[in-house]
């Protein structure tokens, strides 16, 4: 594989072009209603997320439910740092950053050297998720409470636009993906196939497992805190609800168990699907939550493995008969 | 003090019962089941219901509790059955996405056709006087009935021939096989059984405040807790952590109070697992 390096370098990374090709088209349609396009950025934002948690659960089967918790962590951060201090937006963006990094390491630190597996790793991280919530409500004097916290700093920059921020998430989500495929790629990715795989024989075969859970941890953690800090500098106001469970992690684990847990598009694929259902569904008003559920249902039932690893293992057994019948032939 | 260590043994005996529907169902068949929480909600709205309609209190309760078990039942019979084709944690994964969109459907019926809908039993009869602390009637009422579900739940598990076949499956469900136990038929009687207790938990909470349509995601969350906090699978391990928890809750709201009384609550159940990944009581299966 590693003798041809040109075109596996192209196939490697050319659905990220594409995607982003098709992505970058939206504004052309939606730009003049505000709406549509805070719509729209938030799909792209929460793409983002998927990402994140696709690197800490899909690369590594570690269950983070607190990815609103550390996008919350990145963003109130930023926001506070920048309100009270008029720190710079990137230096308190960084902060953020490294914030929701630290935390996701220690997370993923203690998951590890405790050996808890999938659903306590799950439960300790949602405990997490919990008490932030609680002490985002708590310090008001901080963060505002409930009503909130406003962030003037992005009103009079090309942040205030509408069309700016979404190339801004846009590129971000590009980056993340290059990041995610650049890390496949690499001999961290394989031992993340080699650990997820089979944990035990990865272990005996020399890879460090507990180093590389830690660094998806990390690797994770920051993307999901950058993302949630730059969402708070653009949109410019952010509330406890912006990072709830219920308005993040419930949606991410959905997109991407859509897409395809594990697989490179499948945040995008997860996250643009669900954006497009959210948008139909808004016109059905009571009946919101029905269809929702019962959407989410029948796709799990129907699609338990996600779109995107569906639709290649579908064109991959198009291709290897074909391939077959040739040698067939020649023999 | 003692008042404070007597509230949290109520409300602990409250958490107790609502982790133990839910550990028993993740338990027997690997499912974490996050509808959990609504359908508690929906047997009380039933209750209500019933009981606008005229209802003893009593009866209208059963008829709360059935519908409940039933809906647990037609679960496992109905969508469950792809998820226990798989084993692992496509399985875990499977059954907790499925069950969010129960979740969800439940949470938007509730919504759309009763909104304002909420149950609250008032318990009449003067305070009690236990060990120089005056109770209201509800809360030992609550704290009653979660005592005796509790203890018919330890004896039922512990001789009845249904309680030891259900005991069986969660330790080895192979060796369960070979036995002649059904497995099948044991998850059956343990979602029934889940979908009767989620509903008398709302039940019992009703008695000391009002359930409301959206408490579900609430009552989920706070029954994840504690189901793994003491065990998975483990019905007295859900009630010990329970009361731990509960002891916990009332006497850091007591001494400290405000939002961080909820943050140690948490990390309480945080430390315990990192410190006992199997939970207090758990058979070590994750």
């Amino acid at each position: 594989m590693a003798r041809r390096t040109r075109p596996t370098l192209v196939r490697a990374y050319a659905p990220i072009v594409v995607a982003a090709a098709i992505l970058a088209l939206v504004p052309l349609r939606y730009h003049d209603s505000r709406t549509m396009m805070g719509v729209v950025i938030t799909g792209v934002l929460f793409a983002a997320y998927a990402i994140g948690f696709n690197v800490i659960f899909g690369s590594t089967g570690q269950l983070f439910l607190c990815v609103g918790a550390l996008a919350g962590l990145g963003g109130y951060t930023s926001g506070i740092l920048t309100d009270r201090t008029g720190a710079p937006i990137v230096l308190s963006m960084l902060a953020g950053t490294a914030m929701a990094t630290v935390v996701g390491a220690l997370l993923s630190w203690i998951a590890v050297s405790r050996s808890l597996g999938v659903i306590f790793t799950g439960i300790v991280t949602l405990a997490f998720s919990l008490a932030f919530q609680n002490l985002l409500l708590g310090r008001r004097d901080l963060t505002g409470g409930e009503t909130g916290l406003t962030i003037d700093a992005g009103d009079d920059t090309v942040l205030g636009d509408q069309v700016w921020p979404y190339y801004l998430f846009l590129a971000l989500v590009v980056i993340y993906l290059v990041v995610y495929r650049a890390l496949q790629r690499s001999r961290m990715g394989w031992a993340f196939r080699a650990l997820r795989d089979d944990e035990i024989a990865a272990e005996l075969a020399g890879v460090d497992v507990k180093r590389y859970r830690v660094i998806a941890g990390a690797v994770g953690a920051a993307m999901i805190g950058f993302a949630g800090a730059l969402y708070a500098n653009t949109e410019g106001f952010i509330s406890p609800s912006t990072f709830a469970f219920g308005n993040v992690d419930v949606r991410v684990i959905v997109m991407l168990a859509f897409g395809g847990i594990g697989s490179l598009l499948g945040p995008v694929v997860g996250a643009a699907a669900f954006t497009i259902l959210d948008e139909w569904l808004v016109s059905f008003n009571e009946y919101y939550l029905i269809i929702y559920g019962a959407i989410i249902v029948a796709l799990f039932l129907f699609l338990p493995g996600g779109v995107v690893p569906t639709l290649q293992s579908l064109t991959k057994r198009r291709r290897r008969p074909a391939r077959g019948t040739v040698a067939a032939r020649d023999a | 003090m003692k008042a404070v260590i007597l509230d949290g043994i109520v409300l602990g005996l409250q958490f107790g019962l609502l982790g133990v529907g839910l550990t028993l169902v993740y338990g027997l068949a690997g499912v974490l089941n996050l509808a959990y929480g609504q359908i508690a909600v929906l047997g009380a709205i039933v209750v209500a219901l019933r009981m606008d309609a005229g209802m003893p209190a009593f009866f209208a309760a059963l008829v709360g509790l059935a519908v409940a078990g039933v809906i647990g039942l037609l679960l496992d019979q109905t969508l469950m059955r792809p998820v226990y084709r798989r084993r692992g944690e496509p399985r875990v994964l499977l059954g907790l996405l499925l069950m969010l969109g129960v979740a969800f459907i439940i949470d938007g019926v509730l919504e759309w056709r009763y909104p304002i809908e909420s149950l609250s039993l008032r318990i009449g009869g003067d305070p009690v006087e236990i060990i120089g602390v005056r109770m209201r009637t509800g809360s030992l009422l609550a704290s009653a009935i979660a005592l005796a579900t509790g203890a018919v739940l330890a004896v039922f598990f512990r001789y009845a021939v249904a309680g030891k076949a259900i005991r069986s499956v969660i330790q080895d469900e192979e060796g369960a096989r070979l036995c002649g136990v059904n497995p099948a038929r044991a998850r059956s009687l343990v979602f029934l059984l889940s979908g009767v207790l989620a509903a008398l938990v709302a039940v019992t909470r009703s008695m000391t405040g009002p359930v409301t349509v959206t408490a579900g995601i609430d009552f989920t969350t706070l029954a994840l807790i504690v189901a793994v906090v003491g065990g998975l699978g483990s019905v007295t391990g859900a009630f010990l952590a329970g009361l731990v928890l509960g002891i916990v809750n009332t006497v850091s709201a007591f001494y400290i109070g405000t939002y961080v009384t909820t943050i140690i609550l948490l990390a309480a159940a945080a430390v315990t697992i990192v410190l006992r990944p199997t939970g207090l009581l758990g058979a070590g299966r994750t």
